[in-house]
């Protein structure tokens, strides 16, 4: 009966408990393997689940896995590509020059505009010889580590529906996002601490806000936590102060007593136990949770790097050094943006480009490169896949008949790879000569995210969750390839 | 017909459907199909079989197999090339470079195929020649019954044997099965039961104690947990009908509606907001809801229910209450800025067809949309037909609630109402007037000189002062100016105080009696349109043809009281079967067809059929109402079972499908913070109204674009402690204690919530400043009630918390409690009481049912 429940539920419940969320492996423990796995489906579905080898270690990945954790760094609002990575020569010179385009934002669509030029100067770097431009010169010394897509094509030029599929594949809510679909996967291995972690801007959250971090239709064990960079990093983790450490073991002593008494005669539903056990976990990850995030014990020179010592970077800095401690620890997914609340405060550069990209640029291009190079130097880029972008970039013509905004475009638009397997110093994909819609290799966000799953050690094509009648999957149904050229 | 299922759902799932293929191919007698290839001899034959097959294998098989492929192409017939999809023919044999199989895989056209990604030329180049050869292929081998075994996947027509699938099948009242313990039948849903669990030697559960009993029924009744009072007095009362006493006072307590209200609401994917970018609030959606809740507890008959909710404002009788049902139209998601408008208006109406299918029907109706239902006998077509029904529904419109007025908004005011409103409205207008005319004529005195960005910015109202003022002095005088500014702010004043408006609710307009044409949408395409289809009820139920008369007052098609008409039909096999289990999954904790939205091919096979069956004529008998059902579900002797395993029953029958007991069940979200509330002593009973915004910690508001944004921190103290099911349901913000237990997510149709444990569940139960507040609330009750008397603390806490006699050892141990926080960690007697209740609160007894 089992194997055909409705939405997934019953067998996903066994499932989720099994091999996924951050108390999962604690409660694997606790079951008589064969009961499960006579019930039980694997995540495509069809394979009879094994239960997860107890301890340490989540689930067995379905195909072998390049990459433990992925660090997504959101670029919230959409950056520019012509202002950043997609070197466009040509159109030096052109500034002011009215041409014939076609562009769809969020003033429509239009088949003409004023050309607003490259406003930053570009110089080649690395082995490679990348072209980028003067708003990442700490970033730029690592091209040879990165893959550019610079074919990038999403489905909708708005912000909320393009947010909602770069994370999620569908441009409608409801659907689980990437980093609930690896932790689906792949289970969690450290159980003291969350596989799905996002981390916000100071500003603001994104629009949409947490339906950009929701499972959708998967249990809400899925969904990120989101960590902050203070004292009590998630969410209620901070025991009150007036409570002592003693007091609060005897509370949960006194609670175990009255909650084994009460399982005892009723041994055979598992869920008690494992509430029980909750309670163990969540005390446990009361110390390590702010043990991860804690950044005192990082020396001086790795402060540096990641930007702690300048007030412009040290927000993001911060956070990205959080994200390298977590991933040492198992964490699976981390996303951070950069940019939050609306218009300036993001990359959404209707105004004044120039003034927008540098601020947004200047808070993260140093933490980013410090970032590659540290997981580099403790061999851990090697396993950790990290994603640059935003939900969309930029038209090259100009927003309005004055000044340097650029409105969105989804025709077209840059993000990178590095880390987890992926090539470094290569390119993928072109667009026009005005970095106005893809023209070589158009890829898409499925693209992106198979290529994400794959080198997280998941079939894209088989990883379903079963969901009003469907199997679902991140890819949609018609599925999708990785991008074959950067790995 | 299990194993088939599952064997063709494996092969869907994961895509070996091609593998299949390929073996029904190699097995191949070498007949030809279709009209003879040029040159059909073995070499061609080899070519095929070696060079071409592999790849059409590999790359296309697995959507394109059988009559049911994708886009109605079959790629394991040379006919069926030949004769082709829905864009046409596959190969052009007299001109082959136009063959769309060629151009598509070439990436030549929009549609580009496969659509994972262009395959390598060297494969494109064996197609090619395939073509240019005249497309040899081997025949498939043809099975001893003599169809053709490769085209035996694809979605399941309608035909006489997928018509007799059990769902499909009229309801028929079976008759009570004979049973040897008679005296464990109550009334004859139990002899179900028990004909089933004697038939495979296995023995009930024994009753549960009276005090669990009544937990258990005050839970599932009223989603409230009993009072001591009420335990005390059920636990002495030995009178004979002392239970039916109790299900009748629940069954007449106005949360009763709350309670079961919350299910349905479950069900259509009811929300306050619209989600995307800004997520506005729909207005007077709580009245809907409150609709339910009321229907509900004047036990309104389920088919009336359905019908008000459908076509409330095609009835013969409309009135305000069937207008507000009528707000069910309305509560999905909506893209005020959708980047492809046919698509939005597709995808709305899909929701429509989705949550209404699955939740009156018990079908995914929904998996039609892009082609033919893949497992049960739903064609396409059938899905269109379905949608022709809500085509004329009007949509929202862009632009702010005013502009909704016409479209989405009911007027459902009393005569009295509207005549004192229309005096009051026509003197606050004549009041308004002067102002906006004499603020319209100096904004049309300089808007001809705007520069773009100007025309942006202009549509903000607060920014035009600005952008006018730069116009002094060529366009106006300062004193114009300055004159402007107060006509502007006394306009405003005066506008955002209009009189009272008529009462309005959400609800659905179609506005005239002429819907627009329906197509089948090729794949599901907005911008493909196919055939024209009328609308019409699944073709596998036999429906008889809808009869459509609309709205005499010309204000709506009626079509969707035609189809109104047909769910709420008893002849309907679905609707009476769907209901019926939806009452017995909340009373059982699971359903009889445990896939309680899906009666399809791979939803479950009911446990109990002939149970359901019963239920179902019973629920048609009830003329609908759902009371009696009930009554007879908690009464029974099934319904007393305790959740107390044994060893042979669950070895044999672990996730007791027989059902020899009744399973334990974690407290909903709702039921959690509800009883959290009861229990201290602090929930405000008040019924309906417009929602309430308990506290969200700022942590939380953080992850919004503008924090706090949507939510009305302006909710008064009272008003903090109502029951969830009237707090405010915000799509992108959820309430921290409701997600946190699984409440239902509100962008699709839920028909089972999840139960999940976590960690942070912990955390909040635990650390929370809003648990802490509650366990002090708790505390200051016990010391009001119980003085200051740790022990009689104790035993009235545990009283309230676990709703039965504590034990001895149960005091003791919170006796013990008390003495180490007092004496060793030297706190004083009020807190040790809140932490003692805080204990209480985080019981698994308290929020597990046995």
């Amino acid at each position: 009966m089992m194997d055909k429940e409705f939405c997934g539920r019953t067998r996903r419940q066994f499932l989720w408990e099994m091999g996924a969320g951050f108390v999962g492996t604690a409660m694997a423990g606790m079951f008589e393997d064969s009961f499960f796995a006579k019930q039980s489906l694997a995540a495509d579905g069809v394979t009879p689940y094994a239960p997860p080898k107890l301890g340490k270690g989540g689930k067995a990945p379905m195909i072998p896995a390049k990459a433990k954790s992925v660090i997504f760094l959101y670029m919230y609002g959409g950056p520019s590509q012509i202002d950043t990575f997609d070197y466009k020569p040509g159109m030096k010179g052109m500034d002011g020059k009215t041409i014939n385009v076609k562009t769809f934002g969020r003033g429509g669509h239009k088949n003409q505009g004023r050309i607003v030029e490259p406003k930053f100067e570009f110089k080649q770097y690395g082995q490679c010889g990348k072209w980028v431009s003067s708003l990442f010169p700490n970033l730029a010394t690592c091209v040879d580590d990165i893959a550019f897509l610079h074919s990038m094509t999403a489905d909708s030029p708005i912000h909320g529906s393009a947010m909602l599929q770069m994370n999620s594949g569908k441009i409608l809510s409801g659907s689980p996002c990437i980093g609930s679909w690896v932790n689906y996967g792949l289970g969690s291995v450290n159980e003291n601490l969350p596989g799905f972690v996002v981390m916000l801007d100071p500003r603001g959250g994104p629009i949409s806000g947490p339906k950009n971090w929701s499972s959708g239709y998967m249990p809400a064990t899925y969904q990120a936590t989101v960590v902050s960079a203070t004292d009590t990093p998630i969410l209620d983790l901070r025991r009150p102060d007036e409570l002592r450490d003693v007091d609060q073991r005897k509370i949960l002593d006194t609670l175990k007593a009255y909650n084994s008494e009460h399982e005892r005669p009723r041994s055979d539903n598992s869920n008690l136990a494992a509430r029980i056990e909750s309670y163990e976990l969540a005390y446990r990850m009361q110390a390590a949770a702010p043990e991860a995030t804690d950044l005192h014990s990082e020396p001086e020179h790795i402060r540096e790097l990641y930007g702690l010592n300048d007030k412009r970077t040290e927000v993001f800095g911060r956070q990205c050094l959080m994200a390298r401690r977590m991933v040492e620890r198992g964490v699976r997914f981390i996303q951070i943006y950069s940019g939050g609340a609306h218009v300036d405060s993001t990359w959404d550069a209707h105004n004044d480009l120039v003034e927008n990209h540098s601020l947004h640029a200047g808070e993260t291009d140093k933490p980013i490169a410090g970032l590659i190079k540290d997981l580099k130097q403790r061999g851990l880029l090697d396993e950790t896949l990290i994603v640059w972008g935003g939900e969309f970039g930029r038209q090259p013509t100009a927003e309005y008949a004055v000044g340097t905004g650029r409105d969105h475009n989804a025709y077209g638009f840059t993000m990178w790879m590095a880390g987890g397997g992926v090539k470094g110093g290569v390119s993928v994909g072109q667009t026009d000569e005005l970095g106005s819609k893809a023209v070589e290799d158009p890829l898409k966000v499925k693209h992106l995210h198979a290529t994400i799953l794959h080198q997280m050690g998941l079939d894209q094509n088989r990883l379903t969750y079963f969901y009003g009648g469907l199997n679902q999957k991140l890819v949609g149904v018609e599925g999708a390839e990785p991008i074959k050229q950067i790995i | 017909m299990r194993m088939n299922r599952i064997t063709f759902s494996q092969l869907w799932r994961v895509g070996v459907a091609s593998s299949l293929g390929l073996l029904a191919v190699s097995a191949a007698v070498p007949v030809l199909s279709g009209p003879p290839a040029k040159n059909p001899n073995a070499d061609n034959n080899a070519f095929y079989e070696t060079k071409v097959r592999p790849i059409l294998t590999a790359r296309c098989l697995t959507c394109h197999t059988g009559a049911g492929g994708s886009g109605g192409l079959d790629l394991t017939d040379r006919a069926a090339i030949l004769k082709g999809g829905e864009s046409g023919a596959a190969v052009n044999l007299s001109k082959n470079a136009d063959s769309l199989i060629l151009r598509f895989i070439n990436y030549h056209e929009s549609r580009k195929m496969p659509p994972q990604g262009k395959i390598p030329q060297p494969e494109i180049d064996v197609l090619t020649k395939w073509v240019a050869m005249g497309l040899p292929m081997t025949a498939k081998k043809v099975s001893s019954a003599g169809s053709a075994t490769g085209s035996f996947h694809g979605p399941p027509k309608v035909n006489a044997e997928t018509k007799n699938f059990w769902a499909f099948r009229p309801v028929k009242r079976p008759a009570v099965p004979a049973v040897k313990n008679m005296a464990w039948v109550r009334n004859p849903m139990d002899a179900f039961v028990l004909a089933k669990l004697e038939k495979n030697n296995l023995m009930p559960a024994p009753p549960l104690g009276k005090a669990a009993w009544l937990r258990r029924v005050t839970y599932d009744l009223i989603g409230l947990p009993p009072t001591p009072e009420e335990t005390k007095a059920f636990l002495v009362d030995t009178a004979p009908n002392a239970y039916e006493k109790v299900v009748d006072r629940l069954l007449a307590s106005p949360h009763y509606g709350e309670k079961w209200g919350r299910h349905w609401l479950d069900l259509v994917r009811y929300a306050e907001t619209n989600s995307f970018e800004r997520d506005g609030a729909k207005p007077f959606a709580y009245r809907y809801r409150d609709y339910v809740i009321k229907s509900l507890n004047d036990d309104k008959p389920y088919d009336v229910f359905i019908k008000e909710q459908l076509a409330g404002d095609e009835l013969d009788k409309v009135t305000p209450e069937t207008l507000t049902a009528t707000g069910y139209y309305r509560l999905g998601q909506w893209d005020d800025e959708p980047a492809d408008p046919e698509q939005a208006r597709y995808d709305e109406l899909d929701d429509i067809v989705a949550t209404t299918g699955q939740t009156m029907l018990g079908l995914t109706v929904n998996c039609a949309r892009c082609h033919d239902h893949k497992l049960d006998p739903i064609p396409q077509k059938d899905y269109y037909r379905m949608l022709a029904f809500f085509q004329n529904v009007r949509r929202y419109q862009q632009g702010g609630w005013e502009r909704n007025d016409v479209t989405a908004l009911r007027v459902i005011a009393t005569e009295e109402e509207r005549k004192s409103f229309s005096g009051a409205e026509v003197a606050w207008k004549a009041k308004l007037d002067p102002f906006n005319k004499a603020i319209t004529t100096v904004e049309k005195k300089v808007s001809a000189t705007f520069v773009p960005v100007e025309v942006e910015e202009f549509r903000d109202e607060a920014k035009r002062p600005e952008i006018i003022k730069k116009r002094i002095p060529t366009l106006i005088t300062e004193a114009e100016y300055t004159e402007y500014l107060k006509n502007v702010e006394a306009r405003n004043a005066l506008r955002d105080n209009p009189p009272p408006g008529l009462t309005r609710a959400l609800g659905v307009v179609e506005g005239d009696i002429s819907a627009p044409a329906t197509h089948v949408l090729l794949r599901g395409n907005p911008h493909v349109p196919g055939q024209e289809v009328t609308p019409g009820f699944l073709s596998v139920l036999s429906p008889p043809d809808p009869e459509i008369s609309p709205n005499a007052d010309g204000s709506s098609s009626g079509r969707r009281r035609a189809l109104a008409e047909w769910i709420a039909s008893p002849k309907n096999p679905l609707t009476a079967r769907v209901m019926a289990n939806r009452l017995f999954q909340h009373h059982f904790g699971r359903g009889i067809v445990r896939s309680t939205s899906n009666f399809g091919r791979l939803g479950d096979t009911p446990t109990h059929p002939e149970l359901l069956d019963f239920l179902a004529t019973e629920l048609v008998k009830n003329n609908w109402r759902l009371k009696p059902m009930h009554r007879m579900m908690t009464l029974s002797t099934a319904y007393r079972m305790s959740s107390q395993g044994n060893k042979t029953a669950l070895a044999k029958d672990p996730e007791n499908n027989l059902l020899w007991r009744v399973d334990m069940r974690r407290l909903t979200a709702e039921e959690v913070r509800d009883s959290i509330l009861a229990v201290n002593g602090t929930l405000n009973r008040t019924l309906y109204g417009p929602s309430v915004y308990p506290r969200i910690p700022k942590e939380v508001l953080a992850g919004q674009s503008v924090p706090g944004s949507g939510w009305d921190v302006n909710s008064g103290p009272e008003q903090q402690t109502r029951r969830s099911i009237y707090t405010h349901i915000k799509r992108s913000l959820a309430l921290p204690i409701l997600a946190s237990f699984d409440a239902a997510d509100t962008d699709f149709t839920c028909p089972v919530r999840f139960a999940t444990t976590q960690p942070t569940q912990a955390l909040s139960m635990l650390n929370s400043p809003f648990l802490g507040q509650q366990a002090a609330d708790f505390a200051a009750l016990l010391q009001k009630q119980a003085g200051d008397d740790p022990k009689a603390q104790v035993l009235l806490g545990l009283w309230r918390a676990l709703q039965r006699p504590p034990t001895e050892k149960e005091i003791a141990r919170g006796m013990a409690f008390f003495r180490d926080m007092t004496q060793e960690s030297n706190i004083s007697q009020k807190e040790a009481l809140r932490r003692y209740c805080l204990v209480l609160l985080n019981l698994n007894e308290f929020m597990y049912l046995d």
